[in-house]
């Protein structure tokens, strides 16, 4: 038999958990020693009856005598534990409604909660790997006078150069570029998005590559031997992670490149496939001949000590004195705003985010007072069982115990349910998240403080809200529970006040969710709104990006599209077919313009398009004015225009008719396939289609054949009888009967792409909003049918004498309704006053609908009263079918 | 193996416990028998509660002085038989020594005036 503490400590542990035997045993030990002192009593002399009855007086009391044994041998704080808890299971299982009740409002509050925080935090405050990221600054030009403006944050080679070599404030200075990347992989030809990158960049995010290295300062120099660095994303998707592919040489663009290393997956820099070294020179020249010279992005690190201010006031000193240097480049009144990294990418989703954070917050504080609210309520109807139970000899703190016991396992239920709605409700959110909002690199997990914190306030909540009955049973007073049946008014009239100002509180917040997203949802709906001024339905969209060595040209870039068009219009479902250079709602190169014959002050800007005849009739625009090209004109290149009404209206008032007015296009001379004289003569005038997005206003905007020159990325639309993506197979087909070389990107639906463009961020505000509304609103729901079931059962008494003495039963009716209202009613009076005063905060992310909007508030409150009345049905039908004479014996 | 509850002065359930190692040294016995015992050699002076025997007992057994083992008793009755271990024989020798040596020094102190 093992000795020593640890010995001593199992065997107790075994006699705790298979205690019967013990008490078997013991009954046994005692049983024995009674009879053999019975034996002694008659041999000497007592009768049989008596000899027992000594016997089992001399033992004493049986009942102590084996308690106090069976404290040596057993933990007893371990079986009370254990009985506590059954008993506790007992008594759940028995008010099934309300456990369900306190659990689903514990699971909603930390679910909720816990998988925004962990959103929150992975998106605003941790979303990049690299160290000090927080100190990673972009420069941006704003135009002074235009307060909508979004601002230049790209940058010429030159004038990138001149800011990092001016600047006193950045230790580091990187830029980036994009650049379409043609590969040659097995018998066919994909397009990788390549990112452009100067000396240092590797340095910059210091994050060491997975294999391979990085790119040092040799390879950035113009005759050392081509290398190139892979990205995390791609390394799995093309080439199947393969460890061997590191030192192999590929064909990227034409040129053979070393691939020297594959980055981590949390380097996402750009979101790019592969990483080129380029080091930019003054001579601004393009990375591959017939191409745009790049545009870069500049990304400065701040010095240590530097504030964002100083960088502020240098970087406006620097970028005055460049203004004067290339002019064209600045707006005549430009303020220099620095922007961090995160901003940059997050922007407006940080409001999104911000106002998610406020309402779950407040559905937490909602599940937090439900909560206690339901405990109270019960903790009162138990009143008179605690005080029973006290009687019998229970101590204060076996009660308390109890209680707690009580507590903890709506606590560790709740807990449960909780994180794993966490976990769902995150993997859906990650789901939702538009891909363009957030930063490529941000991983969501669940945060584990976060989910810690959550647990925390869920099994502080019961057994704070649980100790307050524990606390009163143990008093002193137990005669009035006792004596109490239930008769008198609900609790004392201090109680019941606080119970009512739980639910106006909730009623309050609930409302203010629920005007929020109702607020959301509007100015969503306005947005879907919002005509476009083309029909996207039906219409397939792929970008395609030919390889630059081949065609630069005009002729040569027609000599591709025009047998695609025509093969792609004889495919079996297609109406019509289009080339295009851009993209509604979004649209076109900026340009200078110039009509013949007028003379004007300010600068006269226009976006242009390249397209096809087929253009406006894929995408419905109506003409209104002359027409559209037609197929001869565009075969010859010939000089001829298409204009949008806001361009007439802007350009060409005072009656002057819009068609036959001549146009130059100046931006067309700096093009790499330069268009010499680039005048045009106006034939027709087109309907306004959105071109800066659909919130803002529509710029003037020219439409111009494709064929004119050869430069600038292209793609072709096509409209289709039947679902466009099935005809995405054929389409492929055609393109590379026409040229194998030539890669197919951002295929999908026009829909779609306008979806990403433009809904999906303003779609996951509201409807993030709108599930928590609801949820808020469940809870409500709870609170309100709890309080006043609770209150209509212990007022059954009282109900009773009323309609003995004459009231009816619409009477009871009217009083339980009357609960549930008036308690409604002040909430939505305080939820409005809160509504108007936050209207600030949620007005930022509204488009086109006050955050005082009438109607919506009005609905909300309408709808909060309904929810009121039906809370209150069950309890009023009980109230309404209480038989007066059972009321009046009722206990 | 000193039970840490068990203060210097607290003879009354050291004492118990020793009379009841003294009782099972020359062999095993159920724990009436135990009470018997102690009743007889102290002449009828002594008088063991059955509510403080057994949990006693029980406690020995815990610590390992005492073994037990269940068997048949002369009356054809279910009973506990307790024996001594090794570790309690010892334990008897150090607390009768040690009773021996205080009970000696009181009677000293006694009797002087």
């Amino acid at each position: 038999m093992a000795t020593g503490r640890l010995g001593k400590f199992l065997q107790r542990l075994r006699a705790s958990v298979s205690s019967r035997q013990v008490d078997r045993d013991l009954d046994d030990e005692l049983a024995f020693h009674v009879a053999k002192r019975a034996e002694k009593n008659r041999d000497a002399g007592m009768e049989e009856a008596e000899a027992r009855y000594a016997a089992q007086r001399q033992l004493g009391n049986t009942t102590l005598l084996k308690e106090r044994t069976r404290e040596v041998r057993v933990f007893t704080w371990l079986e009370t534990l254990w009985r506590d808890f059954t008993y506790a299971l007992r008594a759940l299982r028995h008010s099934p409604g309300f456990a369900a009740m306190a659990i689903a409002t514990l699971a909603l509050g930390i679910g909720s909660s816990t998988a925004i925080f962990s959103v929150i935090h992975n998106v605003l405050i941790e979303p990049f790997a690299y160290p000090d990221a927080n100190r990673f600054m972009t420069v941006e030009i704003h135009d002074a006078t235009r307060s909508g403006d979004a601002g230049r944050a790209e940058y010429s080679a030159p004038e990138f150069l001149d800011y990092v070599e001016k600047n006193h404030v950045f230790d580091l200075a990187i830029a980036d570029a994009s650049e379409d990347v043609l590969f040659q992989v097995g018998g066919g030809v994909e397009r990788l998005h390549g990112v452009l990158c100067t000396p240092n960049t590797f340095e910059f995010f210091g994050l060491a590559p997975l294999i391979g290295r990085a790119m040092q300062p040799d390879d950035y120099e113009p005759d050392a031997p081509p290398t190139f660095v892979l990205g995390y994303k791609a390394w799995m998707s093309h080439f199947g992670g393969d460890p061997t592919v590191v030192g192999q040489t590929y064909v990227l663009n034409g040129t053979a490149r070393t691939l020297i290393g594959v980055m981590p997956r949390r380097f996402g820099w750009g979101d790019g496939d592969v990483f080129l070294p380029v080091k930019p020179t003054r001579e601004e020249r393009a990375f591959v001949a017939g191409e745009f010279p790049p545009v870069w992005y500049l990304m400065g690190h701040l010095k240590p000590g530097v504030t964002v201010a100083q960088a502020q006031a240098d970087l406006t000193v620097i970028a005055n004195q460049l203004s004067k240097v290339y002019p064209k480049s600045y707006p005549p009144h430009f303020l220099v705003k620095i922007v961090s990294a995160t901003d940059m990418v997050v922007g407006n989703f940080r409001t999104t985010l911000y106002l998610t954070l406020g309402a779950v917050a407040l559905l937490l504080l909602i599940s937090c007072a439900n909560l206690a609210n339901l405990m109270l309520a019960r903790a009162t109807a138990r009143e008179k069982e605690f005080a029973v139970r006290a009687a019998l000899g229970a101590s204060r703190w076996r009660l308390i115990r109890q209680l707690m016991v009580e507590s903890l396992i709506l606590s560790v239920c709740g807990g449960a349910v909780g994180i794993g709605l966490a976990a769902v409700g995150l993997n859906s959110i990650v789901a939702l998240i538009p891909p363009v909002t957030i930063p490529a690199e941000t991983e969501i997990t669940m945060n584990l403080p976060v989910l810690l914190f959550a647990v925390a306030v869920a099994m502080l909540t019961p057994m704070i809200f649980g100790l307050v009955p524990a606390l009163r049973a143990a008093r002193n007073d137990l005669e009035r529970p006792l004596r109490d049946s239930g008769k008198g008014a609900s609790g004392t009239a201090r109680q019941g006040r606080f119970r009512d100002a739980v639910i106006v509180c909730e009623v309050a917040l609930s409302f203010t969710l629920l005007v929020g997203a109702g607020l959301l949802m509007r100015s969503f709906l306005a947005l879907r709104d919002v005509s476009i001024g083309m029909r996207p339905d039906h219409v397939l969209v792929t970008r395609l990006p030919l390889p630059s060595e081949r065609y630069q040209t005009a002729q040569q870039l027609t000599s591709f599209y025009r047998p695609l068009l025509g093969r792609l219009r004889d495919l079996p479902g297609v109406i019509d077919v289009a080339e295009t250079s851009a993209l509604p709602p979004y649209g076109g190169f900026p340009t200078d313009v110039e009509i013949a014959g007028l003379v004007h002050k300010e600068k006269w800007q226009a976006l242009f398009q390249l397209c096809s005849e087929g253009y406006f009739s894929v995408l419905h625009i109506d003409v209104k004015d002359g027409r559209a090209f037609n197929a001869a004109e565009v075969n010859d290149a010939r000089r001829v225009a298409v204009v949008n009404q806001t361009f007439v209206r802007r350009y060409l008032v005072e009656g002057r008719a819009a068609i036959g007015q001549r146009v130059r296009v100046s931006d067309l001379e700096n093009f790499p396939d330069r268009v010499a004289e680039p005048w045009f003569e106006i034939i027709g005038v087109v309907g306004d289609v959105r071109n800066q997005g659909l919130q803002q206003p529509v710029q003037p905007e020219m439409w111009l054949p494709y064929t004119v020159t050869g430069s600038g990325q292209r793609g072709v639309l096509v409209r289709t009888a039947n679902d466009p993506m099935a005809l995405m197979g054929l389409v492929r087909r055609e393109v590379w009967a026409v040229d194998r070389s030539v890669a197919l990107t951002y295929t999908g639906t026009m829909e779609n792409y306008i979806h990403l463009q433009s809904y999906a961020g303003p779609q996951f505000g509201f409807v993030l909003m709108t599930v928590f509304a609801s949820v808020g609103l469940l809870l409500v729901t709870i609170g309100v049918y709890s309080v006043v079931a609770y209150a209509t059962a212990r007022r059954t008494h009282e109900i009773g004498i009323r309609m003995a003495l004459g009231a009816t039963r619409s009477d009871a009716l009217k009083l339980v309704l009357g609960m549930g209202l008036r308690v409604i009613g002040v909430g939505v009076v305080i939820g409005l006053a809160a509504s108007l005063a936050l209207s600030r905060v949620l007005a930022s992310a509204l488009w086109q609908v006050s955050a005082r909007d009438p109607l919506t508030i009005a609905s909300v409150a309408v709808l909060l009263l309904g929810i009121g009345v039906m809370a209150c049905v069950v309890p009023a039908r009980r109230a309404t079918s209480i038989e007066p004479t059972l009321a009046l014996r009722h206990d | 193996m000193a039970d840490k509850k068990e203060q210097p002065g607290d003879l009354l359930q050291g004492t118990l416990d020793l009379l009841i190692l003294k009782s099972l040294a020359s062999g095993a016995m159920h724990g009436y028998g135990v009470a018997e015992w102690i009743h007889e050699s102290s002449q009828d002076v002594l008088r063991v509660e059955e509510g403080a025997l057994y949990p006693a007992l029980h406690r020995l057994e815990l610590r390992g002085l005492l073994s037990a083992e269940w068997g048949t008793s002369d009356n054809n009755r279910r009973a506990k038989f307790y024996s001594l271990t090794a570790a309690g024989r010892k334990r008897l020798l150090q607390e009768t020594e040690y009773w021996q040596r205080m009970s000696g020094a009181i009677a000293r102190v006694l009797q002087t005036a």
